[in-house]
């Protein structure tokens, strides 16, 4: 028997096969995009416009997603190291750095060459240092720079006027893109891609509704980053919108056959934060040796909070991206997210929390340290932080992160007055 | 009467505990080379010696620390995270915080009654506040560590020391000396420096008594005082606080033992 924990490694099951086929295809797309043909536009994840841009005829690069595609290659540090020496500090970024490093190298990835942006759309202003990284790209490339004004998240739900402020924005970077691609607006073709970005979101969502599942069919962290590239990168396609009808019947047949991402589900977990890419496969077994498997997680959100909501709507589309936008995970406030962290962990049966903090980004960590002592001391959830970074290897202590697993797993262990110490050599 | 023993690898040294009917009947501490297998074998044999038993008398060994997978000739293995709680608890039943100081790490952990880690905070990639820290600054002082202890309780007027960076923090020392300050004050700046990283971890988790302090650091009287001081608590101090990792792990295999039918 195979376990879905296993496959990334063993055996690749069906979906996973597809997705790498995706990944491949989009490359080789890029590869020969660029220029007047079939111009790109650079977009960020959280809160991006792929619809629209994808609408002009424009192919799509998410920096972000090429940085961690790097990462988990191996093949970030040569970037970073590179950026360092244009006089990037220490404490930017490793996703700017990869990035910027990247463009001064060639655009080379171990993928494929990565074109140079005709367009850059910073979709995601909650974090100043993307707009100067999309600035020094604008600087370099010297191509348009539209930057959307998303309003902050303080309530469950946009207000109207923060509705309609983000729709008048959406018609100015409409009229840009009329103007750069001489192209008419076409609200059916729009319309068309956020009917395939629906029903993907909702074959998303129900893939993420299985580890409510005793015990999990789904790992909800680790399995989930790999089935997230069709949700975020290929949205608004038919590719993607198929996609999850894969993994829909995947997930249907491991329950049929009794095929757990752990062999013995002992903890479950919520798990917070953006993983450590260059050390992935290292941070998985260190939770895969404990049965412990994640069954819900907020790192899958960072492309649209859908599971709250948040989907998009052929029959209201501008608002429905709007609302959408708003929604991206790091541009809630920190109420919004430790709410719905606590929300998953009661929803989910989780046993405790594992925040992974990283040193890169203040956006997305700066209050989780607030957030494991509020789970601990006002939810009685046991809460474990860890840190490195997602992009920078420089950055992962194995020993230590494992020596912290360790223990909260072993105080999980003994909480429950089970006594299952670790063989030597285990 | 079943014999257990508990190895506990750190960064600087090899603990061994032998405990038999509820009481530590034997101990080893010896500094670690590169050669830790060996190193674990050698604090085994010395705590036996110590304790004038035979090897095959030990039912279970169980490693702990950093270096616990180099006791390959055990049958277990446990945090020292663990193993500080369930020692303290074993020490003094009333823990509820432990202050764990050792040579490259400091943890602070919350127990519950039974001795059961709750929650734990530790210091991250960076020496600063451990014991290696008191031991590269001893030395800008042109002491060795084992001197520093009592030195402090003289102190009229602690200077102040950098508490995140332990070179910064020997350089800083190495210029309080050019300058002609009192060692006692610098000593006692020191420990002021390595406390108030402590009371930040020991926030983290919660301060409640009993607070028991252990690990190496915790022999030195000047630094027990300054904490003591500091919390505004007393601070349970054992005789044995750099064994209670060994004898946590030890304690760990005889529950082991007695959970499993022979």
């Amino acid at each position: 028997m195979t376990h879905p924990g296993e496959e990334v490694e063993d055996g690749p099951t069906s979906a996973r096969e597809q997705q790498r086929r995706l990944v491949e295809e989009y490359y080789a797309d890029l590869a020969d995009a660029g220029g007047p043909r079939k111009p790109v536009a650079y977009m960020l994840v959280g809160g991006n416009l792929t619809e629209i841009v994808r609408s002009f005829g424009y192919e799509v690069v998410f920096p972000e997603i090429v940085a961690l595609n790097c990462a988990i290659k191996h093949e970030s540090l040569p970037n970073i190291l590179h950026a360092e020496a244009q006089g990037y500090g220490l404490d930017v970024c490793g996703y700017v750095k990869n990035d910027l490093g990247l463009q001064e190298l060639g655009g080379k990835t171990p993928f494929g060459r990565i074109p140079p942006p005709d367009l850059l759309v910073c979709s995601f202003s909650g974090c100043y240092v993307y707009i100067k990284w999309w600035e020094a790209l604008a600087e370099k490339y010297g191509c348009p720079l539209f930057v959307l004004d998303v309003p902050y998240m303080r309530d469950e739900r946009p207000r109207s006027e923060e509705i309609e402020y983000v729709v008048a924005q959406l018609n100015e970077f409409i009229a840009l893109l009329e103007r750069t691609t001489g192209r008419s607006f076409d609200r059916g073709e729009l319309r068309r891609m956020l009917a395939h970005s629906r029903k993907a979101e909702e074959g998303w969502v129900r893939y993420l509704s299985a580890g409510r599942r005793r015990p999990s069919p789904i790992e909800a962290y680790f399995e989930a980053v790999f089935y997230m590239f069709p949700i975020n990168v290929l949205r608004g396609t038919a590719a993607a919108a198929d996609f999850y009808d894969t993994v829909d019947a995947e997930v249907t047949a491991r329950v049929r056959a009794g095929e757990y991402p752990v062999p013995e589900e002992k903890v479950r977990l919520v798990v917070e934060g953006v993983p450590p890419y260059p050390s992935y496969r290292t941070f998985w077994d260190f939770f895969r040796r404990w049965g412990a498997v994640s069954v819900a997680a907020t790192y899958p959100k960072v492309g649209g909070l859908f599971d709250q909501g948040f989907l998009h709507d052929p029959d209201r589309p501008l608002e429905s991206i709007a609302e959408y936008s708003m929604a991206a995970y790091v541009n809630q406030s920190w109420g919004l997210r430790r709410r719905l962290i606590a929300s998953y962990a009661k929803e989910f049966e989780a046993d405790a929390v594992v925040i992974h903090g990283i040193k890169s980004c203040r956006s997305f960590t700066a209050g989780q340290g607030d957030l494991r002592d509020w789970l601990i001391h006002e939810q009685g959830i046991p809460t474990l932080y860890l840190e490195s970074d997602h992009e920078d290897p420089r950055y992962f202590a194995p020993a230590q992160i494992k020596n912290r697993m360790d223990a909260f797993f072993e105080s999980l262990d003994r909480r429950r007055s089970t006594v299952s110490l670790p063989m030597v050599g285990a | 009467m079943t014999l257990v023993a508990g190895v506990d690898i750190g960064s600087t040294t090899a603990k061994c505990a032998l405990i038999e009917d509820g009481k530590v009947v034997g101990r080893s501490l010896n500094p670690v080379g590169v050669e830790l297998v060996k190193d674990a074998e050698r604090a085994l044999a010395l705590a036996l010696s110590d304790s004038g038993r035979e090897r095959r008398d030990v039912r279970a060994v169980t490693g702990t620390g950093y270096g616990r997978f180099k006791v390959t000739f055990g049958q277990f293995t446990v945090t020292e995270i663990g193993c500080h709680a369930k020692g303290a608890h074993f020490l003094f039943p009333a823990t509820r915080v432990v202050l764990d100081i050792g040579g490259q790490d400091t943890k602070a952990i919350k127990v519950d009654a039974n001795g059961v880690v709750i929650d734990f905070a530790m210091n991250d990639k960076c020496a600063a506040g451990t014991g290696r820290f008191l031991d590269v600054c001893a030395g800008a002082l042109g002491y060795d560590v084992s001197e520093i202890g009592p030195l402090s309780l003289g102190a009229r007027r602690p200077v102040k020391v950098t508490n995140t960076c332990t070179v910064f923090a020997e350089s800083e020392v190495s210029s309080y000396v050019a300058r002609g300050k009192d060692p006692k004050d610098i000593l006692a700046g020191l420990y002021g420096s390595i406390v108030s990283r402590s009371l930040s971890l020991l926030q983290r988790v919660g301060v409640e008594p009993e607070v028991t302090f252990t690990g190496g650091v915790s022999r030195n009287e000047g630094m027990v005082r300054t904490l003591r001081a500091r919390l505004g608590l007393p601070v349970n101090v054992s005789p044995l606080s750099q064994f209670v990792g060994a004898i946590g792990a030890a304690l760990y295999g005889l529950e082991r033992l007695e959970a499993v039918p022979a």
